[in-house]
């Protein structure tokens, strides 16, 4: 279910200590989150981390590191962006909740926050730059681990999510 | 946590600047040295529904794709590539994305996609190594910079090409509006008593992040050393950061651990320096946190107060100014100040100022807790 992720990961040289989906076999749509509105790539990319982070935390306990997070997505939360665009077009009032969540940084930060990830943050465009960001940070000593978490969408505007988090080879043991 | 870095010194050997006071580094010079701040009533499009309606923009209605073009044009040329030495970058874009994606349809959205954005741009100017688009936010830029100096100095390659521009445009602008970060007074006051908010500008930059062996190589001139650079989250809030500014303190921490250079020896910071409350007031904290009685006498200063902010190319525009500043020695002021905030006891840059900083920090953050601090050195 999220091959193409681990896969990516292991080609990059990177251990693979976590994985996840959303949606898994079993899965509705995500859980709301509280403060971000209209579409699903906020809820998104805070279920499928938490996924993964439990399932991180849950093979290892005990571990204290420093964890960056890194959100890949071509387009970001373009449903949210397109629904302001289309009030700035015709006078429509413009909710200040899409302030907040304009950027893949709010959701990001809102991951970090809730599982007291205190590594960078980084939003790229494409998973071959989110994979390279990850290991820089790694090899660079900025983060021990990385939650990666990458949003596709097809040409419908539906999403999905898929999730590792990733360590040097060796950084896991 | 140790930050680590390769062992390959990192400079900069080509540099372009795009910012309300003009086209080009010379412009943004002019404006920094004259301290007026560059904010006016916006033209660009209807801002009659907003609770207000300044920003700093050129004139006219400037060209994301162009201009960025122009940038990358200008920055290639100063460092002297070669066709082939062009075609052998890669490039990395800070970017919101591509300009026309919340309007176009749902089926051609991922033909608008960041990094095709980017790609487009790369094609344009003759970059072809990797492409990567950043867009985290207000240290999209500066994560781009490091990022790009880090892969330098590890000798993954010669040189990267970075770049960004934010163009004052209607969605932005709306959402700061009603998301009431707009400064209503029409002034944006970094660490000052009364500070009300931030306002929009125009802003881009393009950088060549060179080895210097490579640049030794082929006599290319150097602008500054790229001596250190961190990041660090807060793991805090969605949009609000750390109260005592505790990733903005591990970000600087790392960039003087990366450069081996003590806290005394930073004789500027570019701060990021919103105007927001709750911004100035963490970063003086981290400030304080890793300067400790040093974090009183270093001249400090925003220049967002003079060029506005420029969003995910505050980073490179920032670091434009943090260049001049090094090389100059003139030190921009911190426009709009009233009075002391107890909160942000800093030895701001109140008045031109001149002086040999040695060594210059800028400082970048962001919603989601983001931080970023590139130290620059002189030539």
């Amino acid at each position: 279910m999220n091959r193409r992720l681990v896969e990516g990961a292991q080609r990059a040289g990177l251990a693979v200590a976590a994985s996840a989906a959303w949606p898994e076999p079993g899965d509705g749509p995500p859980p709301a989150l509280a403060g971000f509105v209209h579409s699903a790539f906020n809820p998104l990319v805070a279920a499928v981390s938490g996924r993964c982070i439990e399932r991180h935390r849950e093979s290892a306990p005990t571990r204290t590191a420093t964890t960056a997070v890194v959100l890949v997505s071509a387009v970001g939360d373009a449903a949210s962006a397109a629904h302001v665009a289309g009030a700035v077009d015709h006078g429509g009032r413009v909710g200040p909740l899409f302030f907040f969540q304009s950027v893949p940084n709010a959701v990001a930060g809102h991951v970090a926050a809730r599982w007291s990830l205190t590594g960078p943050v980084v939003c790229v465009g494409d998973t071959a730059a989110g994979l390279d960001v990850a290991r820089l940070l790694l090899a660079d000593g900025d983060a021990d681990e990385a939650l990666l978490v990458e949003l596709r969408h097809d040409t419908a505007g539906r999403e999905t999510a898929t999730a590792v988090v990733v360590a040097e080879q060796g950084g896991l043991a | 946590m140790t930050a680590r870095r390769g062992t390959e010194d990192v400079v900069l050997t080509g540099a372009a600047a795009l910012s309300a006071f003009g086209r080009g580094m010379t412009a943004l010079a002019a404006g920094l040295d004259a301290g007026r701040p560059a904010f006016g009533p916006v033209e660009r499009f209807d801002v009659s529904g907003r609770r207000v309606g300044v920003a700093a923009a050129t004139p006219g209605a400037p060209v994301l794709a162009a201009e960025l073009a122009d940038l990358l044009d200008e920055a290639c040329d100063e460092a002297k590539l070669s066709t082939a030495q062009r075609a052998a970058a890669p490039l990395f874009l800070a970017t919101h994305g591509d300009p026309e994606l919340a309007r176009v349809p749902v089926a051609d959205r991922l033909r608008h996609g960041s990094t095709a954005f980017a790609v487009a741009l790369a094609v344009a100017a003759g970059l072809g190594g990797a492409v990567r688009a950043y867009t985290t936010a207000c240290v999209a830029a500066s994560t781009a910079i490091a990022d790009a100096a880090a892969l330098v100095a590890r000798g993954e390659v010669d040189r990267i090409v970075v770049a960004g521009a934010y163009l004052v445009e209607p969605d932005q602008f709306a959402l700061f509006d009603a998301g009431r970060a707009l400064a209503v007074d029409g002034q944006v006051r970094p660490f000052s008593a009364g500070r009300r908010g931030l306002l929009l500008g125009d802003g881009g930059g393009a950088f060549v992040v060179e080895s210097a062996a490579a640049a030794r190589e082929r006599g290319a001139p150097v602008l500054a050393r790229l001596a250190g650079w961190g990041r660090a989250g807060d793991a805090y809030h969605p949009c609000q950061p750390h109260p005592e500014g505790r990733g903005m303190a591990r970000a600087i921490a790392a960039a003087l651990e990366r450069a081996g250079v003590a806290p005394e020896a930073v004789g500027y910071v570019n701060a990021h320096g919103s105007g927001t409350p709750q911004s100035d007031t963490a970063e003086a904290a981290a400030l304080y946190a890793v300067f400790g009685g040093h974090a009183a006498e270093v001249p400090v200063s925003s220049t967002k107060a003079l060029h506005g902010q420029a969003l995910e190319a505050s980073g490179v525009l920032e670091l434009a100014v943090t260049v001049h500043a090094l090389s100059t020695g003139r030190l921009p002021v911190n426009a709009g100040y009233t009075g002391p905030d107890d909160g942000c006891r800093l030895n701001l840059v109140l008045e031109p100022r001149t002086g040999d900083p040695g060594y210059a920090l800028t400082l970048n953050a962001a919603f989601g807790g983001a931080n970023t601090a590139l130290l620059v050195g002189a030539a």
